[in-house]
């Protein structure tokens, strides 16, 4: 009567103090490979090597449970475990548990509950009472608190977090929704880009250098969809002049800069991004997948690496269509895949940076199509405060409407 | 806090891992779970020189039942044990492991790993020694049995050889006329105990009382006598059982309960807790013995 649910075996291995040894998990639906000393916690290489600053780190001794993630589907102190130990292992974080547009119920009810406060436990609250649903789906009212005891909030605000647990229950009797967003995407944290692989099973770059390689987009949900349309007072012939030179093109786009063609419709580039504080400067490529000017249909892949570890994968589709007058409609759809640092950047506030950025394009697009000229030298990188104030006024309006 | 610097290896059997083992000279800690060893490190209580992971090592996650012994291997995590069916023959394991640290510390931490790290306020020694398991280490020599009660020898010490890997624990499985006991007393559920008691019943015979966070270890006692006495004294009485057990168990308390207390309970605290849980379990054993054997 030997059980077997044994999750798969980690691979031998012997490595020497500070000796990186290679960790390949899944980690919320992505398969990674890292590299990393064996005295580094499961909790560190989320945070700096894979962005996923999600999970808290308080104590660094398992007693007061922010780090709290699952482990082959049981939730396990992400700090009590060094990162070696989870070879082969499957890792969800509270990033894979609900989908900015489509929140976890239990994220939802924590929301609804006022269960949050000052927020620093609810990643541990989160995890702790997803695992507790998933285990004991009928666990009764008067154990909550025994049951959640694992984690520890400063705030004191438990009797909200038992409330939201319990509410998320009677809310699915038949057992608490699976992790919704598990799916294949970039990841890249802080730490230094040396250690961080992610797994190629599609032959993704792991590494952006000059040289031409393919760009392979993560499945799963963008951290950014930008579905935008302006008009420009210019025809589509002239627009599309501006499309065939891709060098006219690339000094439409704010921040970017073309640095060398490498031949195949793969192009080299840097892009400069600042918005308040933060300053991004990317270095990547990008590829013209598609250049129908027949359909008035354009596809542009890029994919760049931000010195601090940002890392961005772009798939845009600029169409064009008549508009009144003898104007032009240009219509954009990206989906932007971020990671790193930027991801924590508000992702609303990021998709309006994102409109305007496209905005500007579209401007800049518009004035060399009647001019026949680019702008003079590159358009201006989208400037901090400008853009952010207009970001800020333009989510108070529509909140205000 | 971060551990200090430690070399890794991460075997594939047994004999590799003793050999690992062997090769640290003494400096090598053999880590499992880890949910005890790495706040150790965490703190740098302790700085290992080489960490020998014996996860990936064939065969130690073996969870059988055998010659009338519930077998654990080493890397058997606590929380398998506590929803395996398979344990319902060790009853006392069901009422222990919700007391040990937390869910999330129990779906990595290993009933063998427990058992090893020997924390005298941990609840897992406390069962093996009042079942009187049987530890099974495997060294350069070979494989040998320890009896669970001669197994720990001080806080957070063994009768394991340097060079020896725990592998496996053998609990007793539980027969007709056997009834169980367990109780403790954490400042909040999940923590060390105050004061942990374990007691095994068997009707005719032997009565085992096993005390935890009590001392620098489980201490184990033959409480037969006492339980003859207070179920005369009771009469048959339900309630007055673990009465008239609290008050004789005193003298009981005051031999096996050694602590100066500390900034959470005082010596004195910590008797009477001792006294009243052991009089209680023992009563709910004792009854649950008579009610298996009817």
């Amino acid at each position: 009567m030997t059980s077997s649910e044994a999750p798969n075996r980690p691979r031998p291995v012997r490595a020497g103090a500070g000796e990186p040894v290679e960790v390949r998990m899944t980690v919320n639906g992505t398969p990674v490979t890292v590299h990393v000393p064996a005295r580094v916690t499961l909790a560190d290489v989320l945070r700096d090597q894979l962005g996923l600053t999600g999970t808290h780190v308080g104590c660094e001794h398992g007693v007061c449970g922010m780090c709290t993630v699952l482990v082959d589907g049981e939730a396990a102190r992400a700090c009590l475990l060094f990162a070696v130990q989870l070879d082969q292992a499957e890792v969800v974080t509270v990033e894979g548990l609900g989908r900015p547009d489509e929140l976890h119920p239990l994220q939802e009810s924590f929301g609804r509950n006022h269960a949050l406060q000052c927020g620093f436990c609810t990643p541990g609250f989160l995890m702790s009472s997803y695992d507790l649903l998933t285990h004991q789906p009928g666990v009764r009212e008067q154990d909550l608190p025994q049951e959640l005891s694992g984690v520890i909030c400063r705030c004191t605000g438990y009797r909200n977090i038992v409330t939201a647990v319990r509410e998320a229950q009677q809310a699915h009797p038949g057992g608490i929704p699976a992790p919704g967003n598990c799916a294949r995407r970039a990841l890249a944290g802080r730490g230094t880009g040396r250690s961080v692989v992610d797994e190629e099973p599609t032959g993704a770059p792991a590494e952006q250098s000059a040289a031409k390689a393919e760009i392979v987009l993560p499945e799963g949900e963008p951290t950014i969809a930008v579905d935008v349309a302006t008009e420009v007072g210019v025809g589509q012939d002239q627009v599309w002049a501006v499309f065939d030179d891709v060098h006219r093109l690339a000094r439409c786009l704010p921040g970017a800069e073309l640095t060398e063609e490498l031949g195949e419709d793969y192009y080299a580039g840097r892009a400069r991004v600042s918005v308040g504080p933060i300053k991004l400067a990317f270095k990547g490529v990008a590829h013209i997948a598609e250049h129908d000017r027949a359909a008035r249909r354009m596809r542009v892949l890029a994919q760049g690496r931000d010195t601090g570890g940002a890392q961005t994968q772009a798939d845009i589709l600029l169409r064009t269509e008549p508009a009144a007058e003898g104007g032009t409609r240009l219509h954009a759809e990206a989906k932007v895949y971020l990671t790193g640092r930027i991801a924590q950047f508000g992702r609303a506030l990021a998709g309006d940076v994102s409109r305007h950025m496209f905005e500007q394009f579209a401007a800049a697009v518009s004035e060399t199509a009647t001019t026949g000229d680019a702008p003079q030298g590159r358009v201006k990188a989208p400037g901090a405060f400008r853009l952010l104030l207009r970001s800020l006024l333009g989510r108070l309006r529509r909140r205000s409407r | 806090m971060k551990a200090a610097p430690f070399a890794y290896v991460r075997p594939s059997s047994l004999p590799e891992a003793v050999a690992e083992l062997g090769g640290t000279g003494g400096g090598g800690k053999v880590i499992a779970g880890g949910q005890s060893l790495t706040p150790v490190l965490a703190m740098r209580l302790a700085r290992p020189d080489t960490l020998i992971d014996i996860n990936a090592v064939d065969g130690l996650d073996r969870f059988a039942r055998r010659d009338g012994f519930l077998e654990i291997g080493a890397t058997v995590r606590q929380r398998r044990v506590e929803h395996d069916p398979a344990s319902a023959a060790v009853p006392l394991l069901g009422m222990a492991l919700p007391w040990v640290g937390h869910r999330e510390l129990r779906s990595r931490g290993t009933v063998c790993g427990s058992l090893a790290h020997a924390d005298p306020a941990a609840e897992l020694p406390a069962v093996a020694c009042c079942l009187a398991a049987e530890i099974v280490a495997t060294g350069p020599g070979g494989q040998r049995r320890i009896p669970a009660r001669e197994f720990f020898s001080g806080a957070m010490t063994t009768a394991l050889e340097p060079d020896e890997i725990l592998t496996a624990v053998r609990l007793p499985v539980a027969r007709a006329g056997e009834g169980f006991g367990f109780a403790e007393i954490a400042r909040r559920h999940g923590d060390f105990a105050l004061a942990g008691v374990v007691v095994a019943v068997r009707v005719g015979g032997e009565a085992v009382l096993t005390g935890f966070g009590v001392s620098d270890r489980p201490v184990t006692t033959d409480v037969s006598g006492v339980l003859d006495e207070a179920v005369r004294a009771a009469c048959g009485d339900r309630g007055r059982l673990a009465e008239e057990l609290g008050e004789r168990l005193a003298p009981v308390a005051d031999e096996l309960v050694d602590t100066e207390g500390d900034a959470h309970a005082s010596g004195d605290y910590r008797r009477r807790l001792f006294r009243v849980l052991a009089g209680r379990e023992l009563a709910k054993a004792y009854h649950r013995a008579h009610e298996e054997k009817a």
